[in-house]
């Protein structure tokens, strides 16, 4: 009785040991061998990405004796769910490549950007990228890349049915209508509102209809009119049949797969589905053209991921090393490389001058990014928000009124 | 006349017994010719509308490129070690556990068997926040042998509970007699009680080593360096953000079975073989 | 120490490996999981001040809770009932003897030894209605014309999910109860044929009574495993469309990951758990009394 009673105590006594132990930031960057180490995680883009990264440790290694670089590469599956196990482990990288920043920024884990990315780095960036991820007056976040998002139409379908790219909702509708007519087989349009992306199915029509996630003034105005029917034009194209038959569980992926192969006739989708479609051998007949609007000019959706520093009371040595860091990456050579490799656009002038030159049919696309909209990912409530439209989309396909969802969500956002 | 007639209601039971079991392997098979056929097309292939079952121009080379696409036998290495490793782990520590439950007379048998029950109900991807902290104070973030470990601790309930039950059948009869012989408390668990449970053993075997070589959530948060990858989530590589590389997904995933399937072929024997040795002597 | 002594403590010396390895690997961590349960914990994951039972409260009066603690009650129950319905069965056919067992026997291993994202996607894509395999199959046999939306509604996908589900759980009772079976001495077998029972009562008197132990210990697990299972449901649905096709266990890890709540994913857990718990004892209780008279 007595042992079972020692026994326990001491498991007991070890677990509150442990989970005190377990807050006290014990990461010492002692370096090896008088090097100085710099982690990095970063996120699996494609096929590509882990290899590009070998072989930029491996030259960035070389070129710089002193410094021990290490890159993680983790899929985007998973990369949020392992950065906040290692954060609270108290185990976060030196650098993270992500798509969001606030919620570290939150609990004052990173360091402002500027302190660790050297002048001449940081000018490359196109400021209204740079503002993207400003909280308070400081950038916290480096942009590494972007991409832009157009209507992609199937030229073999839309001519067989006889109908014009259509640049309006009404336009749309009337095509789609048109398409399904002729060719019973394919699905018209093509909406994702699942989990994965459902956001930016939202954004693409409120932001087409002169909504959005906020206001003017930056604050949450996810009821608005101009959200409500344009939920309800969305909702409208599925219940017509216009659309993939399950937009709540088919991804954009999914999406891409039925576009490629000659089923899905008209689709909003980044700038790089030639690649994907290119890379997967589809042989399909397509066109770009902008996003049908319903207010007039067309919005295009721009999503954008970053680098940060995480704040471990860096030495003046490690600063500089992640400068290097830096530098390294956005020399525009390797830069260019970076980017093109996916498929991607770049968030550096001289990067978009490098990307014109070796290609430019990519100059649309430049100046798309220009006029893109981004989400608010720098509000603390995103998160919720993100998970919140979705929902309301997903809710209101199966038949609750989309009016009643927004007032819910808004009161929720809003309230807290 | 009597036994003419059982032949034929014999014959008839095997024809149907045949007939139920070709069956089940079709079904249970069913997937696996799913990928195996994907694994043979090109992605156009795989999504093209008017699909055919089989690949219309069979690219074997699915099969070779995925070796190099991604380091595929490192992984299957530490998929082994991990898995070994857990399985070693998980009986040195169950099979003296389970002796205790099935042998001794004690306080707290049957509170014990509750809690080790008990220790499994919380989710793993909860779970795995808190095991991360241990980890990280006892500095085995990144390393094999945590995984080993946590692996190890996952599998105790089912160790002991079926090595228990196992134990339980068996007569003491011959283990004591044994220890009036001399032999000591270990040794007749080593040489008498252990070869006569062998079913029991074989199945806890293959049970531990399936999980941990199946294990996803764990590994992922607590393996950061490419090399120490299992293959679990090595294969994660042909799961991109841009796009899913389901000819390589799938032709990695059949090599990733193939082990444990060998592995199984090997030690199944056993799982009659033991039964031989305790009815002889039961 | 004296003998007598010893006697006392050698049981915990056994099992001490066992409790240490438990203690440290799997307690602790279910320790912080209570404290983060219990406390405001920020987006990134950092544990602030105790809060009380603030994340329970906020967890269950959110709207779409019942319905996934529901979903949780049906997939558990399903999916482990009929598997284990079906492994025990299988597992009688596969007893018997006869040419070819040992491949069949490497045949139903397979769906085990296939990690579940591997398994679950390969559901998805053999039931998809445009390149699914199941569709170009079927209409290769002729069997249908025109390709089948297997999943219209948010049920139809949860059918599919507990199926995948059952698929995957039956090799584990197969086994278990296989290891049973072949323990058991054929000479009682041959006695009850001699004093006159039929097949059934054989099935019902000598070998469901003597295989209980493996059945009770695989269904005891399979309810916790199957209860706290994620890659299924993951993979094919992510608990879409608006969490009706959420168990517990997505909808936690939605929660954390997610939306950034991880004191309410917690508490979830938590609330997970006290099920769990407040189940099997009931069963577990009778259980071990029985064997203790």
């Amino acid at each position: 009785m007595k042992k079972k009673l020692v026994a326990s105590l001491l498991v007991m006594s070890m677990a509150f040991g442990m989970v005190a132990c377990g807050n006290s930031k014990s990461d010492d960057k002692k370096s090896e061998d008088g090097k100085t180490a710099i982690s990095v995680v970063a996120a699996q883009y494609g096929q590509n990405t882990s290899d590009w990264w070998d072989n930029f440790v491996k030259d960035f290694n070389k070129d710089n004796p002193d410094i021990d670089l290490s890159v993680e590469v983790v899929s985007w599956n998973d990369i949020s769910s392992v950065i906040d196990t290692r954060i609270s482990g108290g185990k976060e990288p030196d650098i993270l490549n992500i798509d969001v920043f606030a919620d570290y920024q939150a609990d004052d884990l990173l360091l402002p950007i500027q302190d660790v990315v050297s002048e001449e780095t940081y000018n490359k960036m196109y400021p209204a990228f740079l503002e993207q991820s400003e909280i308070d007056g400081t950038v916290w976040a480096i942009p590494d890349l972007a991409s832009a998002r157009a209507m992609y139409y199937n030229k073999d379908i839309l001519d067989a049915a006889g109908v014009e790219v259509p640049t309006t909702w009404d336009e749309l509708k009337a095509a789609c209508e048109k398409i399904k007519e002729t060719n019973p087989d394919v699905y018209p349009w093509g909406i994702d509102m699942t989990t994965d992306e459902g956001q930016a199915a939202f954004a693409y029509y409120t932001w087409n209809n002169g909504g959005g996630f906020v206001d003017e003034d930056g604050e949450w105005a996810l009821n608005s009119d101009a959200n409500v029917e344009a939920v309800e034009y969305e909702i409208g194209l599925v219940k017509d049949g216009l659309t993939n038959e399950k937009p709540a569980t088919e991804t954009r992926y999914d999406l891409q797969d039925l576009f490629g192969a000659g089923k899905l006739a008209m689709v909003i989708a980044p700038n790089s589905l030639p690649t994907y479609c290119a890379d997967g051998g589809y042989e399909v007949n397509y066109g770009v053209a902008s996003i049908p609007t319903n207010s007039g000019t067309s919005v295009s959706a721009g999503v954008m991921d970053r680098f940060m520093c995480f704040d471990h009371d860096y030495s003046d040595e490690q600063i500089e090393a992640i400068k290097t860091f830096f530098d390294y990456f956005y020399d525009d050579a390797r830069y260019s490389e970076w980017v093109l490799m996916e498929g991607f656009l770049p968030a550096t002038q001289s990067g978009a001058e490098a990307m014109v030159e070796a290609d430019p049919s990519q100059e649309s696309w430049i100046s798309i990014l220009d006029s893109c909209k981004f989400y608010p990912t720098a509000k603390a409530e995103w998160a919720d928000v993100k998970k919140g439209v979705i929902d309301v989309e997903q809710r209101a396909l199966d038949g609750e009124d989309v009016k009643t969802l927004l007032d819910e969500l808004q009161t929720t956002i809003a309230g807290e | 006349m009597y036994t003419k007639k059982l032949t034929t209601k014999q014959i008839i039971l095997k024809i149907l017994l045949y007939f139920v079991v070709i069956d089940i392997c079709i079904f249970t098979l069913y997937p696996y010719f799913a990928m195996f056929c994907s694994a043979l097309k090109s992605r156009a292939e795989i999504f093209s509308v008017n699909g055919t079952i089989l690949p219309v121009e069979p690219m074997w080379s699915n099969f070779i490129d995925v070796w190099k696409r991604a380091p595929l036998a490192q992984y299957a290495i530490n998929s082994l070690l991990i898995a070994g490793g857990s399985t070693l782990l998980a009986m040195l520590c169950g099979i003296p556990a389970a002796y205790a439950l099935s042998r001794m007379k004690f306080k707290g048998k049957t509170a014990f068997l509750g809690f080790v029950i008990v220790s499994q109900m919380f989710a793993p991807v909860v779970l795995v926040i808190g095991i991360y902290k241990v980890m990280a104070v006892l500095g085995f973030t990144d390393s094999i042998v945590g995984l080993i470990f946590v692996n190890a601790a996952f599998n105790q309930a089912f160790t002991i509970w079926l090595l228990r039950g196992t134990f339980m059948s068996i007569s003491p009869e011959m283990e004591q007699a044994a220890t009036i012989d001399g032999c000591t408390r270990i040794q007749a668990l080593i040489r008498i009680l252990l070869p006569v449970a062998a079913p029991g053993i074989v199945t806890t075997l293959i049970f531990i080593f399936i999980n941990a070589w199946n294990e996803y959530t764990v590994a992922l948060t607590l393996i950061s360096t490419d090399t120490s990858k299992p293959l679990t989530v090595g294969i994660n590589i042909f799961n991109g953000y841009n796009m899913i590389e389901w000819q390589y997904l799938f032709a990695a995933s059949l090599f990733a079975i193939l082990p444990v399937v060998i592995l199984f072929m090997g030690i199944e024997k056993n799982l009659t073989s033991g039964l031989t040795a305790g009815g002889v002597k039961g | 120490m004296n003998k007598k002594k010893f006697r006392k403590v050698e049981p915990y010396i056994w099992m001490a490996p066992s409790m240490i390895l438990m203690g440290i690997f799997i307690i602790i961590p279910i320790f912080v999981i209570l404290r983060m349960s219990l406390s405001k914990v920020t987006r990134a994951g950092i544990v602030k001040e105790f809060t009380g039972f603030d994340n329970f409260l906020k967890v269950i009066h959110t709207s779409a809770f019942p319905m996934v603690l529901k979903n949780t009650v049906v997939w558990t129950i399903v999916v482990v009932g009929l598997s284990t319905l079906l492994g025990f069965i299988l597992a009688l056919i596969l007893n018997n003897k006869f040419k070819g067992r040992k491949i069949a026997r490497a045949i139903i291993v397979f769906p085990w030894a296939t990690t579940l994202v591997i398994q679950a996607s390969v559901w998805k894509f053999i039931i998809n209605t445009d390149y699914g395999t199941l569709n170009t199959l079927l209409k290769t046999l002729g069997i249908i014309e025109k390709n089948i939306n297997w999943t219209p509604t948010a049920g139809a996908y949860f059918a599919w999910e507990i199926a995948c589900g059952i698929f995957v759980t039956i090799p584990f009772v197969c086994f278990t109860v296989l290891s049973g079976l072949q323990s058991i001495d054929s000479t009682l077998y041959e006695a009850a044929t001699v004093d006159g029972c039929n097949y059934w009562q054989k099935l019902f008197k000598i070998t469901i009574p003597l295989v209980k132990p493996q059945l009770t210990i695989s269904t005891i697990l399979n309810i916790i495993y199957v209860f706290n299972s994620f890659p299924i449901i993951w993979t094919m649905t992510k608990g879409d469309p608006a969490s009706k096709t959420d168990t517990i266990v997505t909808y936690l890890y939605k929660l954390a990951f997610y939306n950034g709540k991880k004191g309410e994913a917690a508490a979830v857990s938590v609330i997970g758990f006290l099920i769990l718990l407040v189940c099997s004892s009931v069963y577990m209780i009778s259980v071990l009394r029985k064997e203790e008279d």
